[in-house]
């Protein structure tokens, strides 16, 4: 059975057409949002919250709670108002506080699951959790459609909001001097990086989010200058790379996670040359 | 600009083109027990579509009950207070996480006289039925032939 046989073989299962759709959103969401995230300095906070999702996780766990979900997004999204708006006023700043969550909640994480979880297979679960194993092809129709509804609500704000957010994250000083509630818009990014956090925890596990987050962006940037034009490339990139990954994983039997992220390397690698080509035919 | 939008639509394609069929070989072999009959045939699929089809078996059995499955696993067994569980055991692709279904070989067979050796690679074709133990529901193999072994 050659690959073009093994997919269509492959497209009869439905749990294969959920994990592309799923994987497509969210990494058009996790795209959008890398470009604000890059630019404002806040690169690693994908890894941050994600890990703090990974404690809340646990904490579901422990509780024996059947739907993780509502307290895992709560628990992100408190964090990650916490490390965006208070995170210049604060006595830990910036990157100390981003490494102190990460790290405090990865180790409370596993340590109570260590303790309480009553799952016969814990490494299975904490591995599936940090590297997102096959989580993305074990989706129930409830999750699909939770993803769906949560994309769409990303990609509107987003969309809708443009122009603010634009204005937050290249100069947030001339943005409250010209009028915008700068806290607000922040506050906005913030709880939609959190929402986007736990849904890409399903696609890649919690320790590659940040490839995730990060690698199309910094790949757009290497060809485009504009805002607009690093977006739309770096969101056309993120679905692409997803997709093919996807593929791949299920067709070569590899981990979803980080077969994905090694085609947002490749892709990094190939964008990098065009950058280097371009650069030298202006010159 | 224009080369700008040439140079992402050559990225795209070089992206795209990045070979889908990589990764682990398949074991897809024919033998005695044939795939005519084959209802669930997990023997064709890679292993994270096989991880992913029976954590799908096990989560909603009764989609599957009474079809004829085929897999392919390492022999693991659990020696219960009354009887012996046998089982075929598979791992996911980040080899961190493993699904396995029970079987009940037909026959009046004796362990482990009859049956392979612990860990070796087995073909196993079943009914697949569920059935209560105390207050759980568990899936099992029944009627069910080793059709490729090691011993």
């Amino acid at each position: 059975m050659n690959g073009w046989e093994k997919l269509i073989l492959y497209f009869q299962y439905p749990f294969v057409r959920y994990a592309l759709i799923v994987g497509v959103l969210i990494a058009l969401c996790s795209s959008l949002l890398g470009v604000t995230l890059v630019l404002k300095r806040f690169s690693f906070i994908g890894d941050g919250l994600s890990h703090v999702a990974f404690g809340a996780m646990a904490i579901a766990a422990v509780f024996g709670m059947t739907n993780e979900m509502p307290l895992v997004l709560v628990v992100t999204i408190v964090s990650a108002v916490l490390l965006l708006r208070t995170g210049q006023n604060a006595k830990i700043k910036g990157d100390a506080a981003v490494a102190m969550i990460s790290v405090g909640a990865l180790a409370i994480g596993y340590l109570l699951m260590n303790l309480f979880a009553k799952s016969s297979n814990l490494s299975g679960d904490v591995c599936s959790t940090l590297f997102g194993s096959t989580s993305i092809l074990t989706l129930t129709q409830t999750e699909v459609w939770l993803c769906v509804l949560l994309s769409v609500v990303v990609t509107a704000i987003f969309v809708l909001f443009y122009h603010k957010i634009f204005a937050v994250t290249f100069d947030e000083g001339f943005a409250k001097a010209t009028g915008t509630n700068a806290g607000l818009y922040n506050l906005m990014i913030a709880v939609v990086v959190a929402v986007v956090i736990v849904l890409a925890m399903n696609l890649v596990g919690s320790l590659l989010i940040s490839a995730l987050v990060i690698f199309p962006a910094l790949s757009a940037m290497r060809v485009f200058k504009s805002f607009r034009a690093v977006t739309i490339c770096s969101a056309v990139l993120s679905v692409c790379c997803a997709f093919v990954g996807i593929l791949i994983s299920i067709v070569g039997g590899t981990p979803v996670g980080s077969t994905i992220v090694a085609v947002d390397i490749a892709a990094f690698g190939g964008f990098s040359g065009a950058g280097i080509i371009l650069g030298g035919m202006k010159k | 600009m224009k080369r700008r939008i040439c140079a992402i639509v050559m990225m795209i394609l070089f992206v795209m083109m990045f070979p889908v069929s990589c990764g682990k070989k398949q074991s897809n072999q024919n033998n005695s027990g044939g795939t005519s009959e084959i209802d669930v045939d997990l023997t064709v699929l890679s292993s994270t579509m096989v991880y992913s089809e029976v954590y799908n078996m096990m989560m909603n059995p009764k989609k599957y009950i009474g079809k004829t499955v085929k897999m392919n696993g390492a022999y693991a067994i659990y020696e219960g207070e009354n009887r012996i569980y046998h089982a075929c055991l598979i791992a996911d692709a980040t080899a961190c996480c493993s699904q396995g279904i029970e079987f009940q070989l037909s026959g009046s067979l004796k362990y482990p006289d009859d049956y392979p050796e612990i860990g070796s690679d087995i073909t196993v074709i079943g009914t697949f039925d569920t059935y209560m133990e105390g207050e759980c529901e568990f899936c099992q193999l029944i009627d069910a032939v080793i059709v490729e072994d090691n011993f």
